[in-house]
This record gives C-alpha cells, sequence and structure tokens, in this order.
C-alpha cells in the first residue's frame, strides 16, 4: 500500500464503497502521512440508478414521484424543482395559496434534514446521545408532515401547476403547535451543539473551506454559507413565495464574531436555518392567501395531462433545496407527453469539489466528519458513470466538450 | 449542558414504541399468528395514504389510473373492462385516486403490508 | 493446592459473568440515557453464544499465530489481574510483596496485546488501530502509575511494618484514615485520575480511538470474527470488573460487614453485595455517563490531554501526598 511520492512515502487507505462513516457508497482514497491526510482522491459512481432515463420513458405527472424518489430526505425540494421545471417549460400558471403550501413544505423539509443531519454529524464524532436525541425530535415534524400529506417520506404533495391538498384551519394550530415545540427545542440544540466542548473540540478548525475556495469550487448551500459566502437561491433568484417573505442569508458571523469555515461553522449555520426555517413557515401561515390550490380535482389533472401532451418547450426550475441550489432542466416536445431531456444537477454535485482543500491537511480521524459536514447525498449526485469491456472510463472535462459539441452538430443536423 | 439531560432520561420512559412487540419474538410469524396482544403502531393521521381500496362496482374501465401510476401498479383487464393492482409496487402517491372519475379508488389507514409473495391475496386487488 | 485451583477457576468464570452482566447494565442503562429502550441485560451473553459458534476468519495477509495468539493473552493477562485483587469479602487469591507492580504491568498487557494482534491482521484500519493503541497505552500508563505509586508509598510511610505495595494490605488499611488535609486533597485528585484513566484503559468513548466505529470500523478489532472476537468482548468485560475492583480496592476497600457488627455468612453476603454495588456504582461514573455525554476525541488531543493536563493533576496529588506524609506525620 506504500507509495512513494517526492521522495516520501505515503500511506493510501480506501474509504467505502462501503464504510460505517458512510451512508452511501463514494470511494475515497487518502493518501496519508502518518495521522495525517496529504491527499484524497474521490471517486463516485457507486450509485448510479439511471433515474434521469426513467424520467423520459414516462409523462410528467408519473415522473413527480420518481424525481421525488431521487432523494428521500429531500424529497419535495426535487419535486418543487421538477415542477416549476414543467411549469416554465410549458406555461402552467400556478396559483399563489399553493406556492405558499410549497414554501411551507419546503420549509418543514428544511427543519427535519437539518435535524436529521446534525445527528449523522453528532454520530460521525461518537456522540450517539445526540444522535439519539436529534432523530427523536424529529419525530415531530415528521408527524406534521405526515398530517399535511398522507405520507411520512416522499410526501408526493406538489403537482405540476399547483398542490393537492390545501392546508386547512384545523391543521394549521398543529403546524402552529410543532413550529413551538422547535423553538422551545432550538435552546436545547444550540447547547448541546455549540456549547459542548467535545464537539468544539472535535469540530473548530476542522474541514476548513476558505471563502475564495468556496467561491471557486461553486460550492452551494450551507457549506458556502459556513464560509461567508451569502448565496440563497431563496434570496437571489427569489421564486414561489419567498419574494414576500422576510429572509437573509444565514452566515455563521451571525453566532459568533469570525468566520472559520469550518465543521463548527457549518453546525451554525445548519442550526440558525432551523430558526429561519420555523420563522418562514410562521409568516407564511399568517400571509397566506385563500383561493385555488391548483389542479387538484378530477378535471384539471385530465385537462393537464392533455395540455402537457400539446404543448411544447424547456424550462429549468431552481430551489434552496437543504443541501443547496438544486437544478431540474426539462424539455417536452409538442404531441408527446414524454420529455425527451430531463437532467438533474443536485447541490452534493456542486459540493463534491470543496471536499479536497477540507481534506487536506486533516487527521484521520477528521475524515468521517468531514465527510459528512457538506451532507452529501450521493443518490442524487451519481450521474455519470461509463462501462465498455468491463472496463470503466472517466472522461476528461475536454473529452466531454467535445462529446457535446458535436452532439449539438448533430441535433442542428 | 447534556449531561442533566441524560441523567433526566434515565428515569424517564424511553422514546420507542414497542411496536409489535418490546423485544423481538424468537419467530415473528408465530408471534403474530399466537393471538397474544400485540402493542399497536403509531397511530396514523386522518387522510393518511395507505392500502388502496378498489370499488369494483363503481369502476369505469376508463384507463386514467393506469396512465398516471408512476410504479405501473394497474393492470388493465380488457375482457372486464376493469382493473387489477399489484400493491407490491405501489408507492403510495395517491395519483390513481386522484384522477379517477369514478371514485373506484380510496385509501385506507391500513400500512402493514409486508409479505414474502408479492402476489398473495393481500396483495393483488381486483 | 486444590483450593487454589477451586479458587482460580470460581474466580475465572465468576469475573466473566460479573462482567458480562456489567456490560448487559451498562447498555441498558446508557440505552435509557438516550430514551431507548436498550437491549435485555442478558444480551452480551448471547452475543458471545453466537460469537462463539461463527466462523472464525483469519484473512489472507494476516500471521496466523500471532493474530489468533493475542486474544488469549489479553483474556489471560486480565483474569491474572483479577486473581490479585480483593474481590467483595474474599482476600485476593494470590498476594505477595509488590503485587501493585505485578498488577500494573498485567493490566497493560491486553492494549499491548491487541495492538500486537491488530498489527498481525495485515488490515490498514487495524495498523492504524494498533497505532492509536500504543498512542493511547503511553498516554494513561503515567497518570495511573502516578496515582498507585503515590498511594502505596504513603501507606508505607504511615504504617512502616507492613509491604505497603501489596493490594491486600493496601485493601486491609483504607488510606483515608492516614491523611492530613494535603494528602487529603492530593488523594481526591488521584481518584479523580483514577476515574478519567478507567475509561481510556477500557477503550470506552471519549477515548475508544483505537476502535473508532464510524471512523476505523472497529480499528484493531475489525478482522477479528468469531471466538477470536468473543474472547476479546470477553477480555473486555473482565477489565471493566478489574479497573473498577482496582479503584475500589485503592480507595474504597470499605466493608459493610464489620460496621454493621456481622460475622461469617451474613458478613460475607452483605460484603459481597456490598462490593458489587460499589463496583456499579464506579462503573456507573466512569464508564457509562461519559460514554454516553461527551464525543470521541482524537488521539492527538487524548495524547495532549492526558500527557500534560492529566499528568499534571497526578503529579499534583503525587507531591500533595508526599508533602503529606513528610510533614504531617
Ligand atoms: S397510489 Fe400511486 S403508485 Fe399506488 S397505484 Fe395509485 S398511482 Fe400507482
Ligand atoms: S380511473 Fe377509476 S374508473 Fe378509470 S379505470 Fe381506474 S379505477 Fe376504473
Amino acid at each position: 500500500m506504500a507509495r512513494v511520492t517526492d521522495e516520501r512515502t505515503y500511506y493510501t487507505i480506501p474509504i467505502g464503497p462501503t464504510h460505517p462513516s458512510l451512508k452511501e457508497p463514494l470511494q475515497f482514497a487518502f493518501d496519508l502521512e502518518g495521522e495525517r491526510v496529504v491527499d484524497v482522491e474521490i471517486k463516485p459512481g457507486w450509485n448510479h440508478r439511471g433515474v434521469e432515463v426513467l424520467g423520459m420513458k414516462r409523462n410528467p405527472l408519473q415522473t413527480l414521484y420518481l424525481a421525488e424518489r431521487i432523494c428521500g430526505i429531500c424529497s419535495v425540494s426535487h419535486l418543487i424543482a421538477f415542477s416549476r421545471a414543467v411549469e416554465n417549460a410549458l406555461g402552467i400558471p400556478v396559483p399563489p395559496r399553493a406556492e405558499y403550501i410549497r414554501v411551507i413544505i419546503a420549509e418543514l423539509e428544511r427543519i427535519h434534514s437539518h435535524i436529521l443531519w446534525a445527528g449523522v454529524a453528532a454520530h460521525e464524532l461518537g456522540f450517539d446521545t445526540l444522535l439519539h436525541l436529534t432523530w427523536r425530535v424529529r419525530e415531530q415534524v415528521m408527524d406534521i408532515l405526515e398530517l399535511l400529506t398522507g405520507n411520512r417520506v416522499n410526501y408526493a404533495l406538489v403537482t405540476i401547476g399547483g398542490v393537492r391538498r390545501d392546508i386547512t384551519k384545523e391543521q394549521e394550530p398543529l403546524v402552529r403547535q410543532a413550529l413551538r415545540y422547535y423553538k422551545d427545542l432550538l435552546e436545547m440544540l444550540v447547547d448541546a451543539f455549540l456549547h459542548d466542548p467535545t464537539i468544539e473540540l472535535r469540530t473548530r478548525d476542522v474541514g476548513v473551506l476558505s471563502y475564495k475556495d468556496a467561491l471557486e469550487l461553486m460550492a452551494v448551500g450551507p457549506t458556502a454559507r459556513a464560509s461567508g459566502v451569502k448565496k440563497d437561491i431563496r434570496v437571489d433568484q427569489p421564486y414561489l413565495a419567498y419574494p414576500a417573505l422576510e429572509l437573509s442569508p444565514i452566515t455563521p458571523d451571525l453566532f459568533r464574531p469570525e468566520i472559520h469555515g469550518d465543521v463548527y461553522d457549518k453546525i451554525i449555520v445548519r442550526l440558525l436555518e432551523i430558526e429561519q426555517a420555523i420563522g418562514l413557515i410562521e409568516q407564511a401561515l399568517a400571509k397566506m392567501p385563500e383561493g385555488e390550490i391548483g389542479h387538484a380535482t378530477k378535471e384539471e389533472m385530465t385537462e393537464l395531462l392533455v395540455q402537457i401532451k400539446e404543448r411544447e418547450g424547456e424550462g429549468i426550475g431552481r430551489h434552496e433545496a437543504p443541501r443547496g441550489e438544486l437544478f431540474h432542466y426539462i424539455r417536452f416536445q409538442a404531441d408527446s407527453e414524454i420529455p425527451i431531456l430531463w437532467k438533474v444537477k443536485c447541490p452534493t454535485y456542486s459540493n463534491l469539489m470543496s471536499y479536497r482543500p477540507m481534506f487536506q491537511g486533516a487527521q484521520i480521524a477528521d475524515i468521517p466528519i468531514i465527510i459528512a459536514c457538506i451532507d452529501p447525498c450521493i443518490a442524487c449526485m451519481d450521474r455519470v458513470i461509463v462501462r465498455r469491456d468491463g472496463r470503466e472510463e472517466v472522461w476528461t472535462a475536454e473529452q466531454l466538450l467535445a462529446k457535446s459539441w458535436e452532439k449539438t452538430r448533430r441535433l442542428k443536423g | 449542558m447534556i449531561l442533566a439531560q441524560i441523567i433526566e432520561q434515565l428515569f424517564k420512559k424511553p422514546a420507542t414504541n414497542k411496536f409489535p412487540a418490546k423485544y423481538m419474538p424468537k419467530s415473528i410469524i408465530s408471534f403474530l399468528k399466537s393471538g397474544k396482544p400485540i402493542v399497536p403502531p403509531v397511530p396514523t393521521p386522518p387522510r393518511f395514504r395507505g392500502k388502496l381500496i378498489y370499488h369494483r362496482d363503481k369502476c369505469v374501465g376508463c384507463e386514467q389510473c393506469g396512465r398516471v401510476c408512476p410504479a405501473n401498479v394497474i393492470q388493465f383487464v380488457p375482457q372486464e373492462k376493469k382493473v387489477r393492482f399489484y400493491l407490491a409496487r405501489c408507492t403510495f402517491c395517491g395519483q390513481c385516486t386522484d384522477i379517477c372519475p369514478a371514485d373506484a379508488i380510496e385509501m385506507s389507514n391500513e400500512f402493514l403490508l409486508a409479505d414474502y409473495n408479492k402476489y398473495s391475496k393481500n396483495l393483488v386487488l381486483e | 493446592m486444590v483450593q487454589l485451583f477451586w479458587g482460580s477457576v470460581v474466580i475465572l468464570f465468576g469475573g466473566v459473568i460479573l462482567g458480562l452482566i456489567y456490560q448487559g447494565v451498562d447498555r441498558k442503562l446508557a440505552a435509557r440515557m438516550q430514551a431507548r429502550i436498550g437491549p435485555p441485560i442478558v444480551q452480551p451473553f448471547r452475543d458471545i453464544k453466537k460469537l462463539l459458534v461463527k466462523e472464525n476468519i483469519v484473512p489472507e495477509n494476516a500471521i496466523p499465530w500471532i493474530y489468533n495468539g493475542a486474544p488469549f493473552l489479553a483474556l489471560a493477562a486480565v483474569v491474572t489481574v483479577l486473581f490479585y485483587l480483593p474481590l467483595g469479602d474474599q482476600r485476593p487469591l494470590f498476594s505477595g510483596y509488590g503485587d501493585l507492580i505485578l498488577v500494573l504491568y498485567l493490566l497493560a498487557l491486553p492494549a499491548v496485546a491487541l495492538a500486537i494482534g491488530g498489527f498481525a491482521s495485515g488490515s490498514p484500519y487495524a495498523v492504524i488501530g494498533a497505532q492509536r493503541e500504543i498512542v493511547m497505552m503511553m498516554s494513561y500508563e503515567l497518570p495511573l502509575a502516578a496515582a498507585i505509586v503515590a498511594l502505596a508509598w504513603r501507606l508505607d510511610r504511615a504504617l512502616p511494618g507492613i509491604t505497603a505495595f501489596s493490594l491486600k494490605e493496601i485493601a486491609a488499611h483504607p488510606i483515608w484514615a492516614y491523611l492530613g488535609p494535603l494528602g487529603f486533597i492530593g488523594a481526591i485528585l488521584l481518584v479523580g485520575v483514577l476515574l478519567l484513566v478507567m475509561p481510556a484503559e477500557l477503550s470506552k468513548i471519549p477515548f475508544d480511538i483505537a476502535e473508532a466505529e464510524t471512523e476505523l470500523a472497529g480499528g484493531v478489532t475489525v478482522e477479528y470474527s468469531g471466538r477470536n472476537l468473543a474472547l476479546l468482548r470477553i477480555a473486555d468485560a473482565v477489565k471493566t470488573v478489574v479497573m473498577g475492583a482496582l479503584i475500589l480496592a485503592l480507595f474504597f476497600p470499605y466493608r459493610l460487614g464489620g460496621v454493621l457488627g456481622l460475622a461469617g455468612a451474613a458478613g460475607g453476603v452483605v460484603d459481597t453485595v456490598f462490593f458489587l454495588v460499589k463496583l456499579f456504582l464506579i462503573i456507573l461514573i466512569a464508564v457509562t455517563i461519559v460514554r454516553v455525554a461527551a464525543a470521541r476525541l482524537k488521539v492527538s488531543q487524548v495524547a495532549y490531554s492526558f500527557w500534560v493536563p492529566l499528568t499534571g493533576v497526578a503529579l499534583a496529588g503525587l507531591v500533595l501526598i508526599v508533602l503529606d506524609g513528610l510533614f504531617f506525620m
């Protein structure tokens, strides 16, 4: 296993595709000098499921539920981005009330995703008590989501041109009650995570992503914001009901004066975003107008299928998922309800590059928490894998560029 | 500090729902067959999306449900102009329920559907 | 001779059973602190039983005799310590001049065995784990030795006639009675040091860095399976009892039987129960609560905190006790 470079011996240890610190398959090869990481090579591609191809064999109404299953944690994020892409492509309007409901569900999901992440992070640090604590309190928001949508995971609530269920008058107080529960709880979570001496020891100045690196490597979501990059699709390119709500990107300097860009800062950002999400839901509940929720009745749904078939166009949908910017692209031809192209770029794909600077100089003990700190979702991220004659080829950027030029030329005819 | 919390928790009831029994029985199947009382699962909220119920008499055989089902659960039986559901594939999205013009499909709150055989009686709905 | 034989059989099995029961209790209590139900208390026995029927896999690039020998060595070492410890109302099976020093060495042996087994198993994770195990060992040995030596020296000073480096004598003469105010403070510091050394010695969170599930997937023990893993598990369980009993023998060897004026069999039962309760409290404080309330530290952080602050505290305790011995006689 020893490898000699620059007359120095590095040991290489493989982590993954299966390893206790990985919740999904991803492979790392670490070059080590003692306990110190010198460099890392990352090899994705173990969990490619061909979702996009499946989506190009179904009508969008069916693909909704497929898109939702790209990720189990940020499922409604995929749903929102996908339906916004379809709505953009085909020019389907969304009633305002539906936009508010989408915001509420998306923010509830953010609460649950961030709490889940906090538990995973604690587990990676060997702090299983916090794992059990966080996952226990997460039940409340899961219950609320179940109440509002009928499903605990993969809520199947958003549809093209609206949402499928309204938030009724009876449900509102229950949502408010859950929000109060989390408000009280947040203080305890902040105390347990940010004022705990062992956690601070393990995460301060670990996995540092500098402001410059975060910008250059195009990190997104909490990973970028923890480095001080004020980047948030909800603010930069407002959509849904977000323009009407008070909201600004969360950076760690709201809690501690200086920004380190380390794992500790990422915990800060995510915990503060839980608070922000609670505020957003409250605002949304207060401001939500009465009215249509869009394409909920049978006739409307049948009508929608006809529209999808008739119209053509291409569109993009973006959403600030709990892990960062999520992007869907879709393209339709006339006289076919099946899209000819569907492309998904999920936040982990953008954040993957930031692993390298974070790992360099870290210790072996830091590896699990650094892997966890971008909240990776590998299943969303794996896109390209080329196998030919039993051999894997990795295409470089130039080759890919040449390929796409070739294809464009072919399409142009 | 977490310390106070854990000491407090030591004297409180655990949060776990002991479904179906406190500890794993030797054999789950014989446990369930024995008719001993099982600890109930957590309750479901109203309008929960559980196992489908199919009202065969109401169905008009329009095939709309099969068109929107994402998981190809629904097979059309042309001789009878009715449909058949292979529930082992169902994702509980409720799209078929929403679109059916005759209200022939409903969702119950039953969700304990695990089975060894995906074509078992319980999982094929006609 | 016969008595010695039966005595050691009883202690061997008694120690293993006691260790596994305490492990079950520890797991149960940890679970309750985390709001879980936790496994039944007999779960460790079931685990061992299951491991014993499982295949014992020796990796291809391991060195079989070292790899297979290490778990035996670890278990043998901890069980031997058990023979020297005063348990319950029993006087130690073996004792003699300077057995305290022997115990110190024997306590280091399981960690060494584990490290050797890790190096011999030929997996990079195990090798890193083994390196960490050695670093850990070097970190906690000094505070441990300082605490023990200070105590024995002070006792020797107070009662010149006895062989103070013998656990039997230390247990027979609780140290607190002979201390002046300075020594009292020093001894309290040393108790604290030992309570922190205990989880490190037992490789429990926050010091389980040699096994570190999420980092090294089990570290030193990653390749072990079947019978070998069962032996390691048993050794770990017995070691918990050993460490607890050692701290008890050094600092809290009190018995209830004498105080209540009971003698004979009744006194023996009361003493044994009292000992078990004391052991439970020590394990609860030093193992269960600590491992539930902390995150795993890094090897550099452990090495630093044991070498600098903890050794400092241990030495301060030592100095206080020495001063006490010199001036408050
Ligand atoms: S609930 Fe969804 S997946 Fe199940 S049959 Fe209906 S449309 Fe298909
Ligand atoms: S949509 Fe309703 S009426 Fe039409 S085939 Fe399906 S079940 Fe029957």
